[in-house]
Parts: C-alpha cells; sequence; structure tokens
C-alpha cells in the first residue's frame, strides 16, 4: 500500500518510514502542514497518517477537516501525543478514521494501518466469512470447520469474526480490546490472551493446521498461509 | 517608626465621629426650634393676657384709671421686665416706661419683634399693640435679654457634647486601630514566613471568636489543606522518581551489558525485545498518571452520559471470566437487572476492571470472587467486588488509594500501586468514593452511585484551541 505519512519529528519519521518499507510498503514523507496538504489532495494514497501538532500555520486536525470537506476519502489514522479521551473525540470528529497515542509501538501502527486500508476496500454486506476450511455464517451464526460445527459463545464469536474479517493481517490486542469488548484502555492482566488460547482450543486444537497464531511482539493473526 | 498610612481602621473611626456629629446636630436642630418656638409663643400669650387685663381696665375705669393703675405698675416693677406705653389718639404718651411711640409699630393691634434701645444697644424686643376704644394705643411688651444666658448655655452643652464625641471617637479609633493593627501584623509575619516556605506556621486564634478569628480560623484549614496537598504532592513525586527508577535502571543496565559484551545476535535481538518491555512499562505508568490527572480534573464529567451498570459489570465479568477460570477461581455475578445512572462509561469500565483484577491477583486458586450489581431502595446503585483473599488491614485502607502505595501483601505482585488510585478517583469523580470492608475473610470493595449524580463540586472547563497546552510542541519520547 502507498502512506503518506505527514510528521515533523524525525526520529520518528525515519522509524515509521523504515519499517513500512520493510512491510513492503511505500511511503511518502511530509515534514510540515503545507506539504502535507498539498501531497494529501494531490497525490492518490492508500492511507494518510498524520501527526497532530505541525510547524506552520495548519495544524493536523485542519488538513483532516479540509481533505474531508473537498469530498477525499481516503482513510487517515491521526498519531498524537495528546492521549486524553476528549481529544481522542476531537480527532475522529474532525474526520479521521483511527486515533494513535504517541508514544506506540510500529507493529500497532502497521496493524492498524492494514485494517484501514482493508476497510477501504469495502466490508461489502458479506454474509460469509471463510479462512481456509473454517467457514463463519453472518446470518445463521453458525461456525463450521471442515464438516464440523463449532460452538462458540456470542463473544467468541465477536471475536472470531473480528480476526476473520482482518484474516491474512496482525491484529494487536488493543485492536481486539477496542473492537470486540470496546475498552478503550489497557486491562492490565493478560486477559486477551487468556480469550484466545479459549477460540484456539475450539478452532484449532482438533486440527492439523492451526490457523489462530500469534505474533511476536504485535498480536494475533488469522491466517492459512505459512 | 510609626507611620500613618492610608489605615482603614483610622478612616472608619473619622466616618464614626463624623456620623456622631451629624447624629447630634440633628437631635439639637429640633430641639432648638421647639424651645424658640416655646419660648415665643408662652412670651406672647403673657403678653396678650397682661395687655388683656389693662384693657379691661380701661373699659370699665376709663383713662384716668388705666393712668394711675399703668403709673403703679410702672413703680413696682422691677426696671426692663415689662415694657407699658399708653398713647393718647394724637400719640402723646399718657403713661408707661417708654418715652416716645416707636415708630416702626403700625396703627393696628397685633404683636411685632423689634429692635429697640432701651438706654443702651438695640435690643430684641416683643410688643403687643392693643387699639383702645377713642383712640388710644397701648402697647405691652418685653426684651428677650432675659432668655439669652439660657441659650447660651444650650449652645455650650451641644459644644460640650461635640468636644466629648471628638475626643472619645478619635481615642477609641486610635485604640481600634492599634489593636487591629497588632492583629494585622501577626497574620503577616505568619505570612510572611509561609511565602519564604514554611508551611508549618499556622495563625493565632483565640477561644472567644470574632470575625477576624473566624476568619483566622478558616486561613488556618486552609493552610492545613494547603500543607496536605503539598505533602501529597511531594509524596507522589517521589514515589514516581522511585517506581520510575527502577525499570529506567534495569533498562540502562540492560543496554550497558549490551554494549559491553557484544553478545550474538539472537542474544542481542531477546534483550532489545526485554529493554522495549522496560520502556513500556515506564510508558505504562506515565499513562496511568495521566489518566489520573485527566480524571481529577474533573474534565471528564463534560462526556457523561447515561450508562447501564448492570450491563456494564456484566460485561466486565464475562471479560474476565477466562482469566478466572485459568485460576481455578470462580467468578460470581449477582445484579438486580438493568441500574442507570449517569457517568463516564469507559472509565467505569477501567475502575470495574482494576477492581476484579485486584480481586484476581489476590484470591487464592479456587477462592470465589463475587461481583454484585445492587440497586438500593433510595434509588442508588452500588457495585461490589468481594473476594476471598488476604484483605487489607484497617491501618492500610486510608492508604491503599494513596499513588505507589503497595501494602505488604502486595509485595511480588505485578503492578505499580496505582489501580486502587484510579478506582478511587473514578468514584470521586461520579461523586463517590470507594469503601473498602472486610469480607471476613477477603476484601469487599465498594461504590456506591447516585442515579442522577449531580456534581456541582468542580467547574468544567470546556476546551478551546486557543488553550494553553495547544501552544506548545509536546516533548517526543
Amino acid at each position: 500500500m502507498k502512506v503518506l505519512l505527514v510528521e515533523d519529528n524525525e526520529r520518528v519519521t525515519q522509524f515509521v518510514v523504515k519499517g513500512l518499507q520493510e512491510a513492503g510498503h511505500t511511503a511518502d514523507h511530509a515534514g510540515n502542514g503545507r506539504d502535507g496538504m498539498f501531497l494529501a489532495a494531490s497525490e492518490p494514497y492508500d492511507v494518510i497518517v498524520m501527526d497532530r501538532m505541525l510547524p506552520g500555520e495548519i495544524d493536523g486536525l485542519a488538513i483532516v477537516e479540509a481533505l474531508r470537506k473537498s469530498g477525499k476519502r481516503t482513510p487517515i489514522l491521526i498519531l498524537s501525543a495528546l492521549s486524553e479521551v476528549d481529544e481522542r473525540i476531537r480527532g475522529l470528529r474532525a474526520g479521521g478514521d483511527d486515533y494513535l497515542t504517541k508514544p506506540f509501538a510500529f507493529g500497532e501502527l502497521l496493524a492498524r494501518l492494514d485494517a484501514l486500508t482493508r476497510r477501504a476496500q469495502g466490508e461489502s454486506a458479506q454474509t460469509r466469512l471463510e479462512v481456509a476450511d473454517l467457514r463463519v455464517d453472518l446470518l445463521t451464526r453458525k461456525v463450521t470447520r471442515g464438516n464440523r460445527p463449532i460452538t462458540l459463545q456470542p463473544r467468541e464469536f465477536k471475536l472470531l469474526e473480528y480476526l476473520m474479517r482482518h484474516a491474512d493481517q496482525v491484529v494487536t490486542r488493543t485492536m481486539l480490546l477496542e473492537n470486540v469488548w470496546d475498552y478503550h484502555f489497557d486491562p492490565q492482566t493478560n486477559v486477551v490472551d487468556v480469550h484466545i488460547s479459549k477460540l484456539r482450543q475450539k478452532i484449532d486444537a482438533d486440527f492439523e493446521r492451526p490457523l489462530l497464531r500469534t505474533v511476536r511482539n504485535a498480536g494475533y493473526s488469522l491466517t492459512s498461509h505459512d | 517608626m510609626m507611620r500613618f498610612p492610608r489605615s482603614s481602621a483610622l478612616t472608619l473611626a473619622v466616618a464614626y465621629i463624623g456620623l456622631g456629629l451629624a447624629a447630634l446636630a440633628l437631635f439639637a436642630a429640633p430641639l432648638w426650634y421647639a424651645w424658640r418656638v416655646t419660648v415665643r409663643d408662652g412670651r406672647y400669650e403673657l403678653l396678650q393676657s397682661d395687655a388683656q387685663r389693662l384693657t379691661e381696665v380701661f373699659r370699665r375705669d376709663g383713662e384716668p384709671a388705666l393712668v394711675r393703675y399703668m403709673d403703679a405698675r410702672v413703680n413696682l416693677q422691677i426696671a426692663g421686665e415689662r415694657l407699658l406705653l399708653l398713647v393718647d389718639p394724637s400719640m402723646h404718651p399718657l403713661a408707661g416706661n417708654l418715652h416716645a411711640w416707636p415708630t416702626e409699630i403700625p396703627s393696628q393691634s397685633g404683636a411685632y419683634t423689634l429692635y429697640m434701645p432701651l438706654g443702651g444697644p438695640p435690643e430684641e424686643v416683643v410688643l403687643v399693640h392693643q387699639v383702645l376704644p377713642g383712640g388710644y394705643h397701648l402697647l405691652v411688651g418685653r426684651d428677650i435679654a432675659r432668655y439669652v444666658p439660657l441659650e447660651q448655655r444650650f449652645w455650650y452643652a451641644l459644644g460640650g457634647a461635640v468636644v466629648i464625641l471628638s475626643v472619645f471617637g478619635t481615642v477609641g479609633g486610635i485604640l481600634i486601630r492599634r489593636a487591629l493593627m497588632a492583629r494585622i501584623h501577626g497574620i503577616r509575619r505568619t505570612v510572611s514566613a509561609i511565602i519564604q516556605g514554611d508551611l508549618s506556621h499556622r495563625l493565632v486564634t483565640y477561644r472567644r471568636g470574632d470575625e477576624l478569628n473566624t476568619l483566622s480560623r478558616i486561613i488556618n484549614q486552609m493552610l492545613d489543606q494547603i500543607e496536605q496537598l503539598v505533602q501529597g504532592v511531594r509524596n507522589v513525586s517521589n514515589a514516581i522518581a522511585h517506581d520510575l527508577r527502577t525499570p529506567l535502571a534495569e533498562l540502562r543496565s540492560r543496554l550497558e551489558g549490551l554494549a559491553l559484551t557484544r553478545p550474538d545476535t539472537e542474544e542481542t535481538f531477546s534483550e532489545i525485545d526485554e529493554a522495549v518491555a522496560d520502556v513500556d512499562r515506564v510508558i505504562g505508568i506515565f499513562n496511568a498518571l495521566l489518566r489520573l490527572a485527566e480524571i481529577d480534573s474533573g474534565m471528564r464529567r463534560s462526556g457523561f452520559v447515561t450508562v447501564d451498570l448492570g450491563e456494564l459489570v456484566a460485561n466486565a465479568v464475562e471479560f474476565y471470566q477466562p482469566a478466572a477460570e485459568m485460576r481455578d477461581s470462580q467468578l460470581r455475578f449477582e445484579s438486580d437487572g438493568p441500574a442507570s445512572i449517569q457517568g463516564d462509561p469507559v472509565l467505569l469500565a477501567q475502575a470495574l476492571s482494576n477492581l476484579i483484577d485486584n480481586a484476581l491477583k489476590y484470591t487464592p486458586p479456587d477462592g470465589t470472587i463475587t461481583v454484585a450489581v445492587r440497586r438500593n431502595s433510595d434509588r442508588s446503585v452500588e457495585i461490589e467486588v468481594a473476594d476471598r483473599g488476604p484483605g487489607i488491614p484497617d491501618a492500610e485502607k486510608p492508604k491503599v488509594v494513596e499513588r505507589f502505595y503497595r501494602g505488604d501483601t502486595s509485595r511480588g505482585t505485578p503492578g505499580v500501586g496505582l489501580g486502587l488510585s484510579l478506582v478511587d478517583a473514578v468514584a470521586r469523580l461520579h461523586a463517590s468514593e470507594l469503601r473498602l470492608e472486610d469480607n471476613r475473610p477477603g476484601l469487599k470493595a465498594r461504590i456506591v452511585l447516585n442515579p442522577g449524580n449531580i456534581l456541582p463540586s468542580r467547574a468544567i472547563r470546556p476546551i478551546t484551541e486557543t488553550d494553553e497546552r495547544y501552544q506548545h510542541e509536546p516533548v517526543y519520547p
């Protein structure tokens, strides 16, 4: 994917651009609001990473608002050191699609960017999700692997649905907390891991090929690829 | 050196003296008026009746009888007490002690006041003029000089009162000022000492309380509160320094070790991962502190919505259920059904999560944890998390909500000692408090929330673009 990074801190820029390139993406960079605004408006990007506080007259939120007003629908992830809930809400209201607080782990950023571009490609009115021989019917809420039916609790179903919608991507614990449980804080213990291992018991335990994998230092991924 | 600046006590004293004088004048003026009127009217009446009597004599016995009568009166009279004059139609004096008809008196009957010389400088005289049958004229009068000493005494008394009032007022004002200044100097000395940085000083108060004493007492209470807060901040700063130093020290030695030993790639990577974990711990502490500060500022109240506690707690219990199963603990949920309050769902969920997390941490395997939502008869809603762990000794209960406090029983468990601080802060944001009770054995943590908790204590500040924090670029890690 093609990413635009609007960020004035050189260290952060270097870190993100290098990481994106290593993950096989191309990244453009703008160091101030004016350049960022120009690039975002003129070039086609899959996703934009926008810092909030930028040198020059235009700040990140103003760019986001201007882009949305001009009809640009490119997904935008707002990156900011302002962590208060009110600030998050402001960022999302301005037209941001996701909000990540500095300092952040690169894995978290990458996973969120993946999720955003996937969402932009359209979560069409899918009623069936499939990864290898694991099938989820969203209408009847039936889950089968191979020919065997699997019984899931409602929350487990939601967890699996989210993982399947983001199949072949890395999803982080924070993303799961936010999207499956709607918890916007960090519960200190590894409760998400316990939920995952319970789900893994149900969908992977009796099968030769595990689908739900742990990605070190990042999170989890539901994938049929090796 | 005794200075005389603009003292409020002195100003007050002067104002009171002025007010006293004004009151005195207001009191004396009607008195003076009444005196004048009474004396004058009384005098007229006397003269009138005298004139009446003389007229009677004239009517009954004729002119010669009146002349005789008046001559007798003049001879008997003490000089100056009565002025008498009878003239014939050609204004020729017949009897009396006046030598000529005063030209100022008009020809008809009536009472008149005028100045006339009575063997000396002109004096004020009151005269009654009576026209008698046959063109005779009668004058009966009296000079006022007799009353002058009396009036003078009145003025002397009034002047004396003014002097006494002024002297007493001034002396009183100076004394009051001196007493007041002494106490204000005391307050100033104490406050100066406090400004110098010694918060232990207090204003002197007395058992018999006047207004100044009440004020001193309130200021002392304020100082107590400030001292406590400063102490709290100092403790927190120390705790932050200590709790951040530990992971930072680990991080430093890890990185230094890497630089010194230069291990193979595999080990280097694993050390780097550990280093990142150390940094994450520091970030975690910072985030927890920032959130606490955010809650304490009261700003979050602007985001209050209607929250169903029954659902919120049920979700939290469901979230922790697998973790409890893994520890072979039982996590039980009791609920009276939906219970709505005004609140911040994110913070309430986090507070509850901290309580359940704590309970799981301290409950031994096979233990039971009960999470309950209860609706009380007064419409308040209660959240209760009860465990069967070691509990908290009574002496430690007030301390566990302090930032970074870690009790003896929590040694060796993960955490930095901010969990219960956050729960308490969230409870206080919702106009409640965290109550820690003995579950015999174990700990029972309760939060009682009012359904419509209206929060008057802190003003909610709207966020504006001109806020200070937008003026500065934050320092990135």
